[in-house]
């Protein structure tokens, strides 16, 4: 056998025959055996493209609605961001008034400070007596007004 | 079964009544050459079954839009040596190991195998095949065993005559070296 393994390549006569083979009848049935799965595999592709003809609509409506749904969600998305971004636009504000700011001088500023106080204080004090002609006008006692509380 | 020749054969599948026996004469007249072409790639016989299944499968799906700018025998060669070649590559992929390994596990199944009837020297032809590179493999059983034209064998591979002409050499210099060496 050893002597036989040794031989050259070229000397291999007869080695290029087959050396394997197929379970009896198996070219025999085998056509037959492709034509009936080309056949099932026919009738499920139909079956298939049956389901998809009848859910198309359904499926078209449901993906149209999860369009208007995600065009909704990313519009919401961009405004809510731009309102997140809004502190942002106040720093600039800020930023801005720092920078003229060094154009007043602290007296102005205590100035209009003590002004707005001063604006604050007289609405408050108009508001109270308005509230008191009102008691005054329907002739309400602080008894009542207490009970009623 | 009718002699038809492939022009005939397609021309008989154009014809919608006649398509389907038009297919079977095609599966009739390809299925022995094509089953021992996948065979001599993948060895076994079941996974040669599965794998010329696909390829008919792919062949009527495919042959409505045959365009004739090949032969047919050559595009069904073709058909059939991709199939093989993605079984091959799953196989790698499945099983996480080099495709070497698994030629290896596949030289282990000759002895066992009862589909393989070969004598001391055609199991140790095929031990030596087995040990070329997947492509100069595919080149060297086409020409030795099925003597196919390299104008033809560079129609299914995709590759230049001389090409195919250098890789059966080198694949013929290494089966001569294997058998040297052993």
């Amino acid at each position: 056998m050893k002597n036989e393994s040794n031989l050259k390549f070229n000397n291999l006569q007869g080695a290029n025959k087959n050396p394997f083979s197929v379970p009896e009848g198996y070219f025999e049935d085998f056509p037959s055996r492709i034509q009936e799965k080309i056949v099932s595999e026919t009738k499920q592709s139909n079956r298939i493209a049956q389901f998809f003809h009848v859910v198309k609509p359904q499926l078209a409506l449901a993906f149209m609605i999860a369009g208007f749904a995600f065009i909704a969600i990313t519009a919401i998305d961009a405004i809510m961001s731009n309102r997140v971004n809004s502190p942002a636009t106040n720093e600039v504000y800020t930023r801005i008034i720092e920078v003229d700011a060094s154009e007043y001088s602290e007296q102005q500023f205590i100035d209009i400070l003590l002004e707005e106080e001063k604006k604050s204080s007289e609405q408050k004090n108009e508001e109270t007596d308005e509230y008191i002609h009102y008691l005054m006008d329907e002739g309400i006692d602080y008894g009542t007004l207490i009970d009623e509380l | 079964m009718p002699d038809y020749s492939d022009k005939e054969l397609l021309a008989l599948f154009k014809n919608v009544e006649k398509r389907n026996y038009a297919f079977n004469l095609i599966v009739r007249k390809y299925q022995e050459k094509l089953y021992w072409h996948i065979r001599k790639i993948v060895i076994k016989h079941d996974d040669t079954d599965d794998i010329l299944q696909n390829t008919f499968i792919k062949v009527w799906k495919g042959l409505d839009g045959f365009r004739e700018d090949s032969k047919l025998y050559t595009w069904l060669y073709r058909i059939a040596t991709n199939e093989s070649l993605t079984f091959l590559k799953q196989k790698k992929t499945k099983y996480l190991l080099p495709i070497v390994d698994y030629e290896n596990q596949l030289k282990e199944t000759f002895q066992s195998d009862e589909y393989f009837n070969g004598t001391e020297i055609q199991l140790k032809l095929q031990k030596a095949i087995l040990k070329l590179p997947e492509k100069q493999r595919i080149v060297f059983n086409m020409k030795y065993f099925e003597e196919m034209k390299y104008d033809d064998m560079s129609e299914v591979l995709n590759t230049s005559v001389g090409a195919l002409k250098a890789s059966y050499h080198h694949a013929v210099k290494k089966i001569e070296n294997y058998f040297k060496e052993d």
